[in-house]
């Protein structure tokens, strides 16, 4: 673990210089050194403009992703537990799994409008569908022994489920609930660059016209971070529901 | 006191769009006595885990009927607890926790279950493992966590579902001399499945031998060794001898009319 951490430091200053050298070399605004986006990085901070676009951006990402959660988990275990909600639904959710949903923002803003509830839906039809499927999955393949052996001590249905088929569906669960936050976070960008021009997205296409490398060099990697800190998140989450998988799979 | 009365059982099984009817049991009469320790055992696919899920009351027989104390039963009840050949530990509890699963189930509260089911780990010699998980643990102490959650409900019908056929010879034989060791101490009704002639012997009071499927009952045999039964002295008395060979021969002769 320690080894690791170290390969990581070691593989982003390589990076890091490598990108500043560059950077110098090409004297270009194409690809502006590290140095340069760092500051232009400071700049945008300072100047609070990053942070406010940013709160807007996590505000639509945290209510679009926590939607198709909570509806993606239900519909997902009301799947997996009734065939035929399964067979009525699995066509929908089979098709859209793979479908690109940019091509639902027209029908979208058209539904509701330029305002953030687009903008949510947009990032909850990217997470909501992965969650769906891995979600059916997980409660399709709880092993039927632990089911007939909490029958067989008298457990009624809502107890069997609660008690032992949620809980052994929660690694796949989780699963679909880490790739859905990464599709999250483009539904979110996604979002703001083709609707209206706000948040992290709308500062990218901002800069972007207008050649601004270095800031948008900046907001890019602000995006990055938050990606990271975003599925660091799921994963402490994960580890307090599920643990016990991950340790299994060690040995 | 368990009465089997004449249970059949048949299954749908699909195999590419064709259906066949399978028949698993028929007409499976079988009584066993308070605190009686019966070993059923027969070839495999002679429906013996079937018939034990049917006393159990997990699934539905198509005829006959199951008596306890006279009681018609249809479904799973607090006088029986199984013992699964898998164990069926939830992976995600400790093994105190898998215990006090049962308790659970049965609306014991907090603090009862927990002083419950420490009692039961120390009967069968895991107290110093309850906050392990499942697959800490070799596959004969997971079978001892299987047994304590039984035990736990305190069932007077305990049905054990080759119980001791994942695990290795030696921690076999172990087990064996601890369930007798339990079942003398706690005195409970216990069905025993298993295909090991050996086994059935040695632990039983009587042993019921099955045919190929559809399973009937055979032959249900006394067996004539003294309690407490030392492992040693009862592997080398020719009566045991006797009594194994003679069930080799019946369950051969099974086969054979099957064929």
């Amino acid at each position: 673990m320690k080894h690791r951490l170290g390969v990581n430091i070691l593989s982003i200053v390589t990076f890091a210089l490598l990108w500043e050298i560059a950077g110098r070399m090409m004297d270009t605004t194409l690809i502006p050194p590290l140095s340069k986006i760092a500051s232009a990085w400071l700049r945008l901070l300072m100047n609070g403009k990053l942070l406010e676009n940013l709160a807007m951006s996590l505000w639509t990402l945290a209510a679009g992703f926590l939607l198709a959660v909570a509806l993606g988990v239900i519909i997902g275990v009301l799947m997996g537990r009734f065939s035929q909600v399964e067979h009525f639904l699995d066509l929908y959710i089979n098709a859209l799994m793979s479908a690109p949903m940019t091509a639902f923002v027209p029908l979208l803003i058209m539904w509701f409008g330029l305002g953030v509830q687009s903008r949510i839906a947009v990032v909850f039809l990217f997470a909501f569908f992965v969650i769906v499927i891995n979600t059916m999955t997980g409660v399709k393949q709880v092993d039927r022994i632990f089911v007939e052996m909490a029958r067989s001590f008298g457990a009624k249905e809502l107890e069997v489920f609660f008690k032992v088929v949620l809980p052994a569906a929660m690694p796949a669960i989780m699963a679909g609930v880490s790739i859905g936050m990464g599709r999250a976070v483009k539904g979110m960008v996604t979002a703001e660059m083709l609707l209206t021009l706000t948040g992290v997205g709308g500062m990218i296409m901002q800069y972007g016209s207008a050649f601004a490398t270095d800031a948008l060099f900046a907001v890019i990697l602000t995006i990055l971070m938050v990606a990271m800190i975003a599925m660091q998140l799921v994963k402490i989450v994960d580890r307090r529901l599920t643990g016990w998988k991950a340790e299994i799979a060690i040995e | 006191m368990v009465e089997i009365q004449g249970i059949s059982k048949s299954f749908q099984k699909t195999v590419k769009d064709n259906t066949a009817e399978i028949k698993a049991l028929t007409e499976v009469s079988l009584s066993v006595r308070e605190n009686e320790f019966i070993s059923i055992i027969g070839p495999s696919g002679c429906g013996k885990t079937t018939l034990l899920k049917i006393i159990d009351g997990l699934i539905p027989h198509d005829s006959g009927q199951i008596l306890i104390n006279g009681k018609r039963i249809s479904g799973p009840g607090p006088d029986r607890a199984v013992v699964f050949q898998t164990f069926a530990l939830l992976p995600w509890r400790t093994v105190l926790a898998n215990v006090e699963f049962s308790l659970e189930l049965r609306r014991v509260s907090k603090e009862e279950r927990t002083s419950i089911a420490r009692d039961y780990l120390k009967r069968v010699g895991l107290e110093e493992f309850e906050h392990h998980y499942p697959h800490e643990l070799s596959g004969g102490m997971q079978q001892r966590a299987g047994l304590a959650r039984a035990l736990a409900v305190n069932p007077t019908i305990l049905l054990m579902d080759e119980p001791f056929g994942s695990v290795d010879a030696q921690t076999r034989q172990l087990l064996q001399e601890e369930l007798l060791e339990l079942w003398q101490r706690e005195r409970k009704t216990v069905i025993f499945i298993t295909h090991s002639m050996d086994e059935a012997v040695y632990l039983a009071d009587r042993v019921v031998v099955m045919t190929p499927r559809p399973g009937r009952v055979a032959e249900i045999l006394d067996v004539p060794l003294p309690r407490p039964r030392i492992p040693d002295v009862v592997r080398r008395d020719p009566k045991f001898v006797e009594l194994t060979n003679y069930i080799w021969d019946s369950l051969k002769k099974a086969m054979e009319n099957h064929h």
